[in-house]
């Protein structure tokens, strides 16, 4: 690989101050006779948090999975950090709508694996590993099991784990999903939280149009059949954001543009 | 992504399935031809270990120059399916009994516990000793070797039927019997077929040992003679014919499962979901018609 | 399916059992005294108790045949599970190994393991040799499937996990693969286990000069039915005593299943990762 060029190019995305790039991304299975994702362009700036929503089968996961480089691309250019993807790589952290978490590892044990994976854990791993559970409240149980552990509590070990592996770009897939709606929410607001307070920059997958609108500082609106890239919604509100923010005309209007968007389509 | 996969699999894996069938039968016969070899060279004591060939020409004096293995397979097959029959029907009843009654459950656990971990063949002698030398003392092994898959898998069916469904039947009005029939036993009946599958793999091992036990007749009885006479090329084509049986009763079980508990399967589904619309179509046109 | 500790350490529990053991052995007792059943065919409990007193106090002569079966059941599962985990793990390995091996195991398992007791005898010898060989034989197959069944089932989500935390094929199959896969292999060594026993009784059975299937079918071919049910509770407790040693260890390995081992376990990681700050 040329360091030099490879270099200069992150050079240039980091002065135009954006992480990921995607000109034309593509994805088909079987010798192109499914398509998953089709002509994706676009751009996501640093410490920003973007939203990917859309019904299912639009895509989404499937760019999220291009951009951790779990899978390859079979059109098109797609950079992090100014570098091309080709395979997994350690600027970014996934999470999953399952915790998946080791269930004979203690929620302090699941934290840590990512650096277990990669050297030997040290000192200073522990101490982190255990401010990330405070940070996500979970400090009095670090020496839980995942099974003694509720859903929401189950997903915040994970998110903890997603923040100890130290990458810079979260990319979460319906992350809370599968919770119910009080603690879907309270959730949220602790991850925005979370994530401003470590400076990530997020893509967050749902397919709930509030939710997506709720926590992002661009919604990326896509549709299904083939997977496309419909379009880029800028959301303009001051963060903090509580609740309340749901029920302004502002807040409805935007709703009811992505709503458009996706129904048109 | 399992869609893509099994796709891609039926466009591009026909020629791949050949290949690998032909490496299937390339080692398959590779192994025979080395086992024929060392038999040849004497690398193999024929004694211990018969040549392929020896096998085959076996195969062809007990099936048909001969023909002698037919009523000794003939014996083996009845008794293992009477004592198959009894002892599954004895098994699933007594499940499904000591299953909805609390109390007779708690006081038999520990009888179970004691009898799960005797090895239950281990009272064909004594079995034999009382009920005598004879078809009843081996269809009583059987049956008790067979008895206690279906009897613990019925149980365990029975207990741990759905909470809701439960309810559900209970706020509906529904008597004991009609949770019985109509709840309990269908959703037990995949448990059931598994431990009934166990039960006739239970049955065919029960037989051996009884027939080697008493030795009179039966492919038991067969297998002991002809290695007693170190005639071991004939043993093992006998072996080989439990083999094929075994291979048939596994199938034969797997069909009858699918048949069974045709909601478990697609297949069954469709099959089923068609005769029940006809059937629902014939009473509507009986009716209009009336 | 059963908890056995509750009723092995709970008196209030024991108290009712007990009781109608008693009670159902003091029918027993008064059916045979009173003619009803034949003596030969099912012997008084205090018979039974009389040959129990005898082989296992007074004369002792059971503890030989005890500790022959008992050993070599276990070592027969030792080799069997062997060859078992470590197919098992090749084939998990290797897609080609698993496809051309795995047809001969599924061979190996339709055939009754036990239709080899003559063959297997010719092989090795009325000594333990052949027991131990059978055993193996028959406890091969349960221990083989079900290790390859733990280790083959993915979940795909942490296998990407793992991958996006650049894990290598080797941690991902010790970190994620073998613990995913320990309950469903300890289920199939626990039935493995008990297979085993069965084998080496039924060699013993066959032919053989000391064991407690050849003391058995000595007893009962002399008719005498209450040492033969005194031999039969040895089996008994083989099979429990090995069912329990199995049980133990899942207990031990796969404490993640257990609620009350979880615990236990969590405070002790606890008491490790403190001592290992202070230091």
């Amino acid at each position: 690989m040329n360091t030099m060029q490879s270099s200069a190019q992150a050079a240039t995305a980091a002065r135009r101050g954006i992480v990921i790039e995607g000109r034309d991304v593509g994805k088909s299975f079987g010798g192109g006779s499914v398509i998953a994702l089709e002509g994706a362009s676009f751009s996501v700036k640093a410490g920003s948090f973007v939203s990917l929503v859309g019904p299912s089968g639009c895509g989404k996961s499937t760019l999220l999975r291009l951009i951790a480089g779990l899978i390859d691309r079979t059109s098109g250019q797609l950079t992090v950090h100014g570098r091309d993807v080709k395979g997994p790589h350690s600027d970014v952290g996934m999470m999953f709508q399952r915790a998946t978490l080791l269930e004979w590892r203690t929620a302090i044990e699941n934290v840590l694996l990512p650096v277990e994976l990669q050297r030997t854990v040290t000192a200073a791993d522990r101490a982190r590993a255990t401010e990330l559970l405070a940070m996500v409240g979970l400090k009095d149980f670090a020496f839980s099991f995942p099974s003694q552990l509720s859903g929401g509590m189950q997903q915040r070990v994970a998110l903890a784990r997603l923040l100890q592996t130290g990458a810079d770009i979260l990319l979460l897939d319906e992350p809370f999903g599968a919770l119910d709606e009080f603690t879907r929410e309270r959730l949220n607001i602790e991850l925005m939280r979370i994530v401003g307070e470590v400076g990530a920059t997020t893509l967050f997958v749902t397919h709930n149009i509030l939710e997506a609108i709720f926590l992002a500082d661009e919604v990326m609106v896509m549709t299904p059949r083939p997977g496309r890239l419909a379009r880029m919604v800028h959301v303009p509100f001051a963060r903090p954001r509580t609740p309340e923010l749901t029920l302004t005309p502002e807040f409805n209007a935007l709703v009811a543009e992505v709503r458009d968007i996706l129904g048109t389509h | 992504m399992a869609d893509v996969v099994t796709q891609m699999a039926a466009t591009g894996g026909k020629s791949l399935r050949q290949r690998q069938n032909a490496t299937h039968i390339g080692i398959f016969l590779t192994l025979i031809l080395l086992w024929e070899l060392g038999a040849l060279m004497g690398w193999l004591d024929p004694l211990f270990f018969p040549a392929p060939s020896a096998i085959l020409t076996s195969f062809w004096r007990i099936y048909f120059a001969q023909g002698n293995i037919w009523y000794h397979l003939y014996v083996s097959l009845g008794l293992v399916f009477a004592g198959f029959t009894a002892g599954s029907i004895l098994g699933i009843g007594l499940g499904a009994v000591v299953g909805m009654n609390g109390l007779v459950r708690r006081f038999l656990q520990p009888y179970v516990i004691v009898l799960e971990a005797t090895p239950r063949i281990a009272v064909a002698p004594l079995l034999i000793a009382a009920l005598g030398f004879g078809a009843t003392s081996k269809i009583a092994i059987i049956m008790l070797v067979c008895f206690f898959a279906p009897f613990i898998n019925t149980l365990s069916g029975v207990i741990n039927v759905d909470r809701d469904r439960m309810e559900l039947m209970r706020s509906l009005g529904a008597s004991k019997l009609q949770v019985l029939r109509k709840l309990v036993l269908p959703e037990a009946v995949p448990v059931i077929m598994a431990g009934e599958r166990l039960a006739l793999t239970s049955a065919l091992s029960g037989v051996l040992v009884a027939e080697f036990i008493q030795r009179d007749q039966g492919i038991g009885t067969l297998i002991l003679t002809y290695t007693r006479n170190l005639n071991m090329a004939s043993a093992f084509a006998c072996i080989l014919t439990l083999t094929l049986i075994g291979f048939l009763i596994f199938k034969g079980m797997e069909k009858l499962d699918h048949h069974i508990a045709y909601w478990k399967n697609e297949a069954g589904l469709r099959r089923v979901g068609a005769k029940r619309a006809q059937a629902w179509a014939t009473a509507q046109r009986g009716q209009s018609n009336a | 399916m059963h908890e056995p500790r509750d009723f092995l350490f709970w008196p209030a529990r024991v108290l009712p059992h007990l009781a109608l053991l008693v009670a159902l052995l003091g029918l027993w007792e008064w059916a045979v005294a009173s003619g009803s059943v034949d003596t030969i065919m099912v012997p008084r409990p205090s018979a039974i108790m009389a040959a129990i007193f005898e082989l296992y106090v007074t004369k002792g002569s059971i503890y030989q045949h005890f500790f022959i079966t008992l050993a070599e059941a276990v070592f027969g599962f030792l080799i069997g599970a062997g060859v078992a985990i470590a197919l098992a793990v090749s084939s998990s390995l290797s897609e080609n190994f698993e496809r051309y091996v795995s047809p001969y195991a599924v061979v190996l398992n339709v055939t009754p393991g036990i239709a080899l007791t003559p063959i297997i005898i010719a092989w090795f010898g009325y000594g333990m040799g052949s027991k131990i060989a059978l055993a193996a034989v028959i406890c091969f197959f349960p221990i083989f499937v079900n290790t390859l069944t733990g280790l083959r089932q993915t979940d795909p989500d942490r296998e990407e996990l793992f991958r996006s935390f650049g894990a290598s094929r080797r941690q991902v199959f010790t970190q994620l693969r073998v613990p995913a896969a320990l309950p469903l292999m300890f289920a199939g060594l626990k039935i493995g286990l008990t297979t085993a026993l069965i084998g080496a009784v039924v060699a013993e059975f066959a032919q053989a000069t000391a064991g407690v299937g050849v003391l058995m079918s000595r007893f009962s071919f002399a008719l005498d039915m209450a040492s033969s049910l005194a031999t039969l509770l040895s089996m008994t407790l083989i099979g429990l005593l090995l069912f329990y040693t199995m049980e133990f260890l899942d207990d031990r390995v796969v404490f993640w299943r257990r609620d009350a081992r979880m615990s236990a376990v969590s405070r002790a990681r606890a008491r490790a990762w403190a001592s290992g700050a202070e230091k």
